[in-house]
């Protein structure tokens, strides 16, 4: 019913789902990166909740110190293992380390696990931690196509990356009053034609992190972008170029790509 | 491309949100039920956004936008086609009771696997205990720590140490939590290593049998028979049965592995793995609880036939619970699936 097979590409690993309604989407795959850290996050919440526990005991259990070290030993266990497995399973996919990291687990078919699957995964942990710090988890990750250690192959499952998203915002650019560019409707309609996605967007996100960066490096990137804008994909007239600045440049650039589409009626 | 973003953008918004209101309102509610109104709905949003999708895609200019939309379509999809299992489900302490039963039924269903891992430990404790006897020399090999080397001094020590043993509920109690926690690990272990298709848990339980094997021959050899028997067989009677059943576990996995391309019932059959590790767990428990409390008493407190006797009434007690309890043959309907996994 559902066919879903590993997305290919350089950076980024991603699952194509195709659902039955044969609507495609794309789950971003979490790296090991983030998964160690939320991992590393769980043990320190763990660690914590035991030595909170121990503490408790060893203040009851004075008189029976060995009663309490009985229920350390087994208390630390079983929160070891149930912890995960637990609040995966009842928390869709997610434990506090993951919720912070952005994390979540999910079937491979891009439905919620289920709470046997929660506990497959990491009851298998005792093979993926092998030998130590978790070496052939790491390289199950990094040799399979969908990063799953073996934990997750074995259940099926996958940690998708849940970085949260906004409706991406109207952009001062688009609504120019007067962008100098228009008045040259052939030339705009070749940058928008030879102007990538990547480029694009690479252009975007130079203004909108304007704030973000120094006056010499902003004034070194967009001045970068601008001639090669200018001598690669769409040769404005010099007369016109020499009176913009490189981020004006840029602004009227975005304008075109990003802005109003019917440049004629303009 | 044709399309004009902003307008896009801003006729669409108003179902995005809507669907995302809804989304978010599905998600924090712990059963994840939909009434059929909200079904409805959420279908129709559903069906608009994933056109929507299909809109950006091709305008490949707005990856931003087309991620936010892909993110609602993941979401909505997730919510229509997952059925959650009930809340009840969940929380019966009555289904969570069917351990006791599920246990004993599920290690009869996979018995092959079973036997197959007393196959290998059979196999690793005759050799062991030939090169024991054939070969002297093979002890200090075979037997890595001092105290199995040499059982002599390691009798005198254990039956000496008693005296101190007397009134020591509290390291008996320490020393239970660690053999417990200890021996699951082994077990949970010998049972993940399946993933190796059985490879890893063939060798764990091969090395393992070596062991007993190498040790029980020694032991015999110098005349503790009968100290060693008491001493081992109390939470030897099911320790050793529940890493058997670890085995079996791990074969169960692996054969699952192996057959990866056919339709594997997936669900039944991680469920069938996790009552097997569920009940050696549970068996380990008791193991860890006699090694500590009774196993490590020896003569005049304790007699030996006594002990040896204990031991012998848990392995039928054991025998009579794996054997007996549930039900007796998988019935043809429910468990069809899993009988024929083992065929």
């Amino acid at each position: 019913m559902m066919d879903s097979q590993p997305g290919r590409s350089a950076t980024t690993a991603e699952l194509t789902i195709a659902t039955p309604e044969g609507v495609l989407f794309r789950l971003p795959l979490a790296g090991i990166a983030p998964r160690l850290y939320a991992m590393l996050f769980d043990t320190a919440i763990v660690l914590g909740v035991v030595n909170g526990l121990g503490w408790l005991v060893y203040a009851i259990s004075a008189k029976a110190p060995g009663f309490g070290a009985m229920s350390i030993t087994l208390a630390e266990f079983a929160i070891g293992f149930a912890y995960s497995a637990l609040l995966e399973g009842l928390w869709n996919g997610q434990t506090i380390g993951k919720r912070l990291f952005h994390l979540r687990v999910i079937d491979q078919t891009g439905l919620p696990l289920r709470i046997e699957q929660a506990w497959v995964r990491n009851l298998m942990r005792v093979f993926d931690a092998l030998p130590f710090a978790y070496l052939v988890g790491g390289i199950g990750v990094l040799s399979s196509p969908l990063r799953q250690r073996f934990g997750d192959r074995v259940a099926g499952t996958l940690v998708v990356r849940e970085t949260p998203l906004a409706v991406p915002r109207e952009e001062s650019w688009t609504r120019q009053k007067y962008n100098s560019f228009v008045n040259y409707p052939a030339i705009s309609m070749r940058l928008r034609k030879a102007a990538t996605p990547e480029l694009a967007s690479l252009i975007q996100d130079a203004l909108r992190r304007r704030s973000e960066l120094a006056p010499y490096a902003r004034r070194e990137i967009y001045r970068e972008l601008a001639t090669y804008l200018q001598s690669e994909i769409a040769s404005f007239p010099d007369e016109l170029v020499e009176m913009l600045s490189d981020e004006q440049y840029l602004i009227n650039a975005a304008g075109v790509l990003f802005g109003d589409q019917r440049l004629s009626k303009l | 491309m044709i399309l004009d973003l902003e307008r896009f953008r801003a006729q669409a918004r108003p179902r995005w949100s809507k669907l995302e209101s809804l989304l978010s309102a599905l998600e924090s509610r712990p059963d994840r039920r939909l009434q059929p109104a909200e079904a409805e709905q959420l279908q129709e949003l559903y069906a608009q956004t994933a056109a929507d999708l299909n809109r950006v895609t091709h305008g490949a200019l707005a990856p931003e936008l087309r991620q936010y939309i892909e993110r609602l379509v993941a979401r909505a999809y997730a919510e229509l086609y997952y059925a959650p299992p009930t809340r009840s489900k969940v929380w019966q302490p009555r289904r969570w009771l069917r351990i006791f039963t599920a246990f004993p039924e599920a290690f009869r269903r996979q018995y092959r696997h079973f036997g197959l891992a007393v196959l290998i430990t059979l196999l690793g404790s005759t050799l062991g205990g030939l090169a024991v006897l054939y070969d002297p020399a093979a002890v200090d090999v075979l037997l890595p720590a001092d105290y199995l080397r040499n059982p002599g001094q390691r009798v005198d020590q254990e039956v000496k140490g008693q005296n101190r043993h007397v009134d020591s509920a509290q390291i008996e109690a320490a020393f239970s939590a660690q053999l417990i926690t200890h021996n699951i690990q082994v077990a949970l272990l010998a049972a993940a290593l399946g993933v190796t298709y059985g490879i890893g848990t063939a060798l764990l339980l091969f090395e393992n049998g070596v062991l007993l094997g190498a040790v029980a021959v020694r032991y015999t050899q110098q005349g503790f028979g009968l100290f060693v028997t008491a001493w081992l067989l109390p939470h030897g009677a099911f320790e050793i049965p529940s890493i058997l059943i670890a085995g079996q576990a791990g074969f169960y996995l692996a054969r699952l592995l192996l057959r990866r391309s056919e339709d594997r019932a997936m669900r039944r059959a991680m469920r069938e793995w996790l009552v097997l590790i569920g009940g050696l767990a549970l068996m380990l428990v008791w193991a860890g609880l006699m090694e500590a409390f009774f196993s490590q008493h020896h003569a005049p407190v304790l007699p030996y036939a006594f002990k040896v006797g204990v031991g012998a009434a848990e392995l039928v007690l054991l025998a009579i619970y794996l054997l007996l309890i549930g039900r007796r043959v998988p019935t043809a309907g429910e468990h069809a699936n899993v009988a024929s996994e083992t065929k």
